[in-house]
């Protein structure tokens, strides 16, 4: 056990020394702050101010840090967060396959099952921690706009979630399982890029393909006639997280949408898996 | 220097793989004993690194099989490895990490990187100065001896390695040439050498296979290219004449103005012959028949089988 820490060690190495990876990071602080600005606009002020009075709620104590953090959170892994883990997921085996890496890899005692689970053992970490990364950097950005303490004011039309905590406690803990949710929630768009990463395929199409299949799930589940069957397309069980934020928590409804998710990654690794067993590797 | 021992290091048998439908390999089988140097030649594209992708078990053959040390490397792939260092012509490390790093990442894939170990490799192929630095810095000479110190650990008992010497300057060939020498003499390494380039196999080598479109049309000593055959330089006028002249003496006219004679031909009595039927002899050399000759005639087209 203690080899296989070593090579995730190696794994995450190769991760996080590429320049690549810290201009995401930076990317994301400049959303979050435009983000943040907009949120800082009387207009867009005006419609949460609206909302809330209409159900008897002091703006002033729900536009807290906590509300701005869960927005910004909200916007930004919508907008950027999709495209950046299909990029990253795409290229890790990919990219090694396409630049050669993977010969003086597999040359090596290692089965290529190792090799992925290494691999994908890396863009799971990778992508939880950017997401809570998004979180605490989102969350201290908004103390700085909007100060600290205040309630949390959720409000979901598409998930139908309506939900409000007094209570700066009650609010953060609420948004940080929230956050985690979204971390795991992400692992499935990472795992279907890490998928068609293990085929033989340019990196940038892995990528594509991720994008173009969840896109297609987005755009499908809004059709009326596949609204009764939405519980079955991923992009609906990935915006479940959404559902930690209700008043009346419900493990069960999350249980079975993360078992979902879980049951999809598991299968979308081993036909990565089989795809990439299959392979030759040669010059 | 260790002797020699008769253990087959490494074996092929029967390999056979097609891509596309295309045949790469059609039941190429050879053997490498331990301590031994063995050049497998060939074309581009001759299936020489199919060979040796099958050997490390990154291409799936169609049929047959390769062992290392005895251990079959289609059923205990890892087992296998464990005795194997490989080299490719031009190895792809991770660019933005440093040698060291990169050292520490592959060693890692055989098991617990020990660093003093490592440092000696290290020391061994002169890398010690600048393997903190970026590999993206690396010239090509440098990215081979890293690959050398990567195959090199743990410690393996056969190297594998793919046109290395390619793109290096004569300088870094004879440094590789004379280090690999060294790696038989000191530690007895079994040494399998993929290339093209036909006096570098020459001086290393003690065994050679050629490889033609996928089939083993040679298998056998260095030693016994020199063959019993008779091969001279012969210069006589009128040319036509003398060619006609030769034919019937058994000489066989090879590019070059070189004619081979059956074995056993004695070149005072093709002089004689020649200047007694009144030919001008302008020049009558003895030539030594080359790995080149023998590659040559055993990869054009209609070679031997």
């Amino acid at each position: 056990m203690s080899l296989f820490f070593g090579q995730l060690r190696g794994e995450l190495r190769k991760l996080f020394a590429r320049k690549r990876t810290y201009i995401g990071y930076g990317v994301f602080l400049v959303v979050e702050v435009i983000i943040l600005v907009v949120f800082h606009l009387e207009k867009s002020q005006k419609a949460m101010r609206e909302l809330m009075g209409q159900n008897g709620l002091a703006f002033e104590n729900y536009y807290s840090s906590l509300t701005v953090t869960y927005m910004v959170m909200g916007f930004s892994m919508f907008l950027l967060g999709s495209i950046y883990f299909a990029l990253v997921a795409g290229d890790i085996v990919a990219k090694e396959s396409e630049d050669g890496n993977l010969r003086l890899v597999l040359s090596r005692p290692v089965s290529r099952l190792r090799v992925l689970l290494l691999k994908y053992a890396a863009i799971l970490i990778y992508t939880t921690t950017f997401v809570l990364f998004v979180g605490g950097t989102g969350y201290l950005m908004s103390v700085g706009a909007v100060g600290g303490g205040g309630g949390l004011f959720i409000w979901n039309y598409k998930m139908k979630v309506f939900a409000f905590y007094p209570e700066w406690g009650d609010g953060a803990l609420r948004l940080l399982l929230a956050a985690v949710l979204i971390g795991v929630s992400m692992c499935t768009l990472s795992t279907l890029g890490f998928m068609f990463s293990c085929f033989k395929i340019k990196p940038a199409s892995a990528s594509i393909l991720t994008l173009s299949v969840l896109f297609v799930d987005f755009v499908l589940q809004e059709f009326p006639f596949f609204k009764p069957y939405e519980e079955y397309f991923i992009t609906f069980r990935m915006s479940n997280w959404v559902y930690a934020l209700e008043n009346h928590l419900s493990w069960a409804k999350l249980a079975e949408s993360y078992a979902f998710l879980g049951g999809l990654n598991v299968t979308l690794f081993v036909v990565g898996w089989m795809a990439f067993q299959m392979r030759d590797f040669k010059t | 220097m260790p002797a020699r021992s008769e253990e087959v290091m490494l074996e092929v048998r029967g390999l056979r793989k097609s891509f596309g439908g295309k045949p790469a390999l059609q039941g190429v089988s050879f053997s490498v004993r331990e301590g031994e140097i063995f050049g497998l030649l060939g074309h581009n594209g001759a299936g020489k690194s199919t060979a040796l992708g099958v050997i490390l078990g990154m291409v799936e053959p169609d049929g047959g099989e390769a062992l290392i040390g005895g251990v079959s490397v289609r059923r205990k792939r890892k087992v296998a490895l464990r005795k194997a260092g490989a080299i490719f012509e031009s190895p792809a490390f991770y660019e933005y990490l440093s040698g060291w790093e990169n050292l520490r990442i592959l060693v890692g894939y055989s098991g617990k990187f020990e660093e003093g170990k490592a440092r000696e490799v290290v020391e061994s192929v002169g890398l010690t100065a600048r393997i903190g630095s970026k590999v993206g810095a690396y010239s090509h000479g440098m990215r081979q001896r890293l690959a050398l110190a990567q195959a090199l650990l743990p410690e393996p008992k056969v190297l594998l390695l793919d046109e290395p010497t390619d793109g290096l300057d004569p300088e870094g060939i004879k440094w590789f040439r004379d280090f690999i020498l060294r790696l038989r003499a000191e530690r007895g390494m079994t040494v399998l050498f993929n290339s093209h380039l036909l006096p570098e196999v020459e001086l290393m080598c003690d065994r050679v296979a050629i490889i033609r479109q996928g089939r083993m049309v040679y298998d056998g000593d260095l030693g016994g290219i020199a063959d019993e055959r008779l091969l001279l330089r012969v210069g006589a006028e009128p040319r036509e004449k003398a060619r006609e002249l030769l034919r019937g003496m058994g000489g066989e006219e090879i590019e070059g103005g070189r004619v081979q004679f059956p074995a056993g031909t004695d070149p005072a009595r093709v002089a004689r012959f020649l200047v007694e039927a009144g030919l001008e002899l302008r020049e009558l050399t003895p030539v030594k028949r080359s790995l080149e000759d023998l590659y040559l005639a055993m990869t054009k087209e209609g070679g031997a089988e």
